[in-house]
């Protein structure tokens, strides 16, 4: 059978490939380094938006009653908004479509995605999705005000914001983004096995490769536990089924539900929902070993763990979501094996943290931006995962749940946490992206605003969570257990919030402003190993490689190595071409 | 248990690094790209349907479910014109194969005749699906009036969704072959699609024994799952 050779793995470019107008390179491009920062814009554009309606929640927390167009109705529709764009169209899409599609081409040695034209329509998709949800801004109603974990039936009733479109729109645009997220998904999967070039094993792939693998494999299982409850719940609301809703007395009217399942929606939510914390983190796992390891130029403390543990996480990850419904209710046996199995995720999570503090431990830290920020990144994520090994266990999360612990908990892990990494990874990749740094100045401006900033948010909101303060509510009026000075913690904290909000001005006038002025970097500024900083040109140009698709010869992580003249050794260079110190001889005869 | 042997690997060892790995050939071929994805896709609707009959069996269990199945009036105690529709999907299947076979042999006229019964067979199979719709709704089975019929209207439509992508896979591969590509790209196209055939024709013989069966099948079932 005639051997067709795919063009990401094809040794000699293939020219007539190359975009020329301004719409095949720009807008209709597929190249997957263009996809990315198309993914990566629309991202953080729509995540700016869900900064802002943070805000406006704070507004209202920290000062009740004083902003008028803040009502019950609107504070929910924040909420719900807030989290879902955080959780999915930002932090998703950002480093799975964003960094995923930069990467992993460049990574593994591949000239492209092994399916260009599928990888294309899902950024496209995706735009699609972003826009359904952002329309439910304009429709009558307004967007939902269900929460993010639009349980049923509250969700698609009478009396819950944006009950009619509001709720359909968003449904409708998770499903879309399903669809993108598979089709882009499919597309990593089999790059990453089928398009590594020559010499690049499995286990010589650097870490950031190992995290976005497991997590789109994650994404590609647990993505349709949403599709199919967001499919069931449309079939409730518009076609009048009852596989969520049960008999039901809404607003004095019997409605004609009966006998569906509120709870099993909950699990479909959950069994989505907690690999979707690993989605999200896997990846930042990854590429903060990747930046940690440069940086500190060692190599990472325990690869193989490092690769073992992300496996055995995102397996683990599967078998922990109930622990999300203690507070539903559930068999006490239930209980005791989610509990457990969450308790058990912490070991190989907690593997990794040692792994890290064992790289830097006697490495030569450079405290660059991307430095700062990953360090940063081990704080918060301590602190996230050891108060997340507290909720754990059902006695205890049984009086938190409802409260704001559970806000800072998940805040500090899943939101700042992989925010920090995000922000390493940016300040690192950007001279890949652009040829020119990111201002330091500027940068370490914006680290230490940000760092600082989150932790007078979510600090004080972990006390506020003991005293009893409960989430989700508008406003808390006069409550006897808890008392008044918890105002003026919320007072604060909303100062706090808004301060990190607008140190993020700080970074996207750095991005914009270093984009074309900032210092030119030149080639592999960070005397990087990996293969994405040894392109025929820089930044990489498309089809990424010259004539011939480079051949790797070692790991990642070849840093300072002994008697090796510079203190790295890129992947594709070969053993022959390894340059070492000259070792002259003493007057005896013997080495200095 | 090579995947454990695969993460055992030292990558930081001198041996590991004289000798440059060759476990890959760059020369991989676009069919083992396309096989490899299309092997995670099914991996992605296996969990749809799975999650789906997990839900469907444990309502199979509540109060107000009524099998369509089982007794005098019920409309799948006779399900003739679902074996119908199977036997068209089964004969898309069948037809498929032969198409790819045609197309390993260059037989253009052949390879056209079994393409159009593939399409032919698929488009009755949707037809058919489309049909039992409309005498479920028109003997009062309502896709609301009870959980069964629910379930049946939604699997079958997912089901018949996933038919439908097919056909578009289907019709790019005759596009891409009318457009001058060679025979042997077209056949791996229709291994795959084939693949993807043989697929939901299983899923729908899945759905087809579940929704079809009566309570006392469900109850079992139930039991056995621990519902």
């Amino acid at each position: 059978m005639t051997k067709i050779t795919n063009i990401a793995i094809a040794d000699q470019v293939d020219e007539s490939t190359h975009p020329h107008s301004f719409m095949s390179k720009y807008i209709w491009s597929q190249d997957h380094k263009v996809i990315a920062i198309q993914y990566s814009i629309t991202a953080i554009a729509v995540g700016l938006v869900a900064l802002v309606l943070s805000g406006m929640m704070r507004l209202q927390l920290g000062f009740p009653n004083e902003f008028s167009f803040i009502d019950p109705s609107t504070y929910l529709q924040f909420v719900t908004m807030h989290g879902m764009i955080m959780v999915i169209y930002l932090l998703t899409a950002l480093l799975l479509g964003g960094f995923g599609n930069y990467l992993i081409p460049l990574m593994v040695g591949a000239r492209d995605m092994v399916f260009p034209y599928l990888n294309m329509l899902s950024y496209w998709t995706y735009l699609l999705a972003v826009i359904v949800l952002l329309s439910s801004f304009f429709v009558s109603g307004g967007p939902t005000g269900a929460g993010w974990t639009l349980y049923p039936p509250q969700a698609i009733l009478s009396g819950t914001p944006g009950e009619h479109a509001g709720i359909l729109l968003m449904l409708a645009s998770l499903a879309i983004f399903i669809v993108a997220f598979t089709m882009g998904g499919l597309n990593y999967v089999t790059t990453i096995l089928q398009a590594r070039t020559k010499g690049m094993t499995l286990m010589r792939m650097p870490l950031t490769l190992w995290g976005i693998f497991v997590a789109t494999i994650l994404g590609l299982l647990a993505f349709p536990a949403l599709l199919v409850s967001a499919i069931m719940m449309i079939f409730d609301k518009v076609l009048g089924t009852s596989f969520f809703m049960p008999a039901i007395l809404s607003l004095g009217e019997t409605l004609d539900h009966s006998g569906g399942s509120p709870i099993l929606f909950q699990h479909l939510f959950w069994f989505f929902g907690h690999p979707e914390v690993y989605i999200v983190a896997l990846p930042a796992f990854g590429m903060v070993s990747d930046v940690i390891a440069i940086h500190a130029r060692k190599n990472i403390f325990g690869y193989r763990m490092m690769v073992w543990a992300i496996v055995a996480i995102g397996g683990l990850s599967f078998v922990v979501w109930a622990h999300h419904m203690y507070v539903s209710g559930m068999n006490p046996y239930f209980g005791f094996f989610f509990a457990t199995t969450t308790l058990i995720i912490a070991i190989p999570t907690a593997l990794k943290v040692y792994n890290w503090l064992l790289t830097l431990w006697r490495g030569n830290i450079h405290l660059t931006v991307p430095m700062l920020f990953a360090i940063g990144f081990i704080f918060t994520f301590t602190h996230g995962g050891l108060t997340g090994l507290m909720l754990g266990n059902v006695v205890i999360d049984l009086p938190l749940s409802d409260t704001y612990f559970v806000v800072a908990h998940f805040h500090m892990v899943m939101g700042v946490s992989p925010v920090m990494v995000l922000f390493a990874a940016i300040y690192h990749w950007f001279p890949l992206l652009t040829g020119r740094f990111l201002n330091t100045g500027l940068g370490k401006f914006h680290f230490w605003g940000t760092f600082l900033g989150t932790y007078a948010i979510y600090l004080p909101m972990h006390y506020l969570g003991f005293l009893g303060v409960p989430r989700r509510y508008y406003a808390m009026g006069p409550t006897e257990f808890i008392p008044e000075s918890a105002q003026t913690l919320n007072a604060s904290i909303t100062v706090s919030a808004i301060l990190v909000g607008l140190m993020q001005l700080v970074f996207i006038i750095n991005v914009i402003w270093s984009t074309f002025k900032g210092k030119k970097s030149g080639r592999n500024p960070w005397q990087a190993t990996s293969l994405e900083w040894q392109t025929a040109t820089f930044p990489p140009g498309h089809g990424n490689w010259g004539k011939q698709l480079p051949q790797v010869y070692r790991w990642a992580y070849d840093y300072s190595v002994p008697k090796v003249k510079d203190d790295f050794i890129p992947q594709n260079i070969s053993p022959d071409n390894v340059q070492y110190v000259t070792v002259e001889p003493n007057n005896d005869g013997r080495a200095k | 248990m090579s995947l454990f042997k695969t993460l055992r690997v030292k990558p930081w060892l001198p041996e590991e690094i004289v000798e440059p790995a060759t476990s890959n050939d760059v020369l991989l071929t676009q069919e083992q790209i396309a096989t490899t994805a299309l092997h995670f896709l099914l991996a992605v609707i296996t969990v749809i349907f799975f999650l789906f009959t997990i839900t469907f069996l444990q309502r199979t269990q509540s109060f107000d479910f009524q099998a369509l199945s089982g007794e005098p009036w019920l409309p799948f105690t006779n399900s003739g014109v679902l074996w119908q529709n199977t036997a068209y999907l089964f004969l898309a299947s069948i037809s498929i194969i032969c198409a790819k076979k045609f197309a390993q042999q260059a037989r253009l006229y052949a390879l056209v005749i079994t393409l159009s019964a593939t399409s032919l067979f698929t488009l009755l199979f949707i037809i058919g699906q489309v049909q039992v719709w409309q005498q479920l709704s028109q003997a009062g089975f309502y896709i609301y009036s009870n959980p069964a019929n629910s379930y049946y209207f939604l699997l079958t439509g997912v089901h018949a969704l996933h038919i439908v992508g097919g056909v578009l896979a289907l019709l790019s591969c005759i596009v891409v072959f009318a457009k001058g590509y060679a025979y042997p790209q077209l056949s791996y196209r229709l291994r795959l699609c084939g693949l993807y055939w043989h697929y939901l024709l299983g899923i729908w013989l899945l759905l087809f024994l579940l929704l079809t069966s009566d309570a006392e099948t469900f109850k079992t079932i139930a039991l056995i799952c621990g519902f």
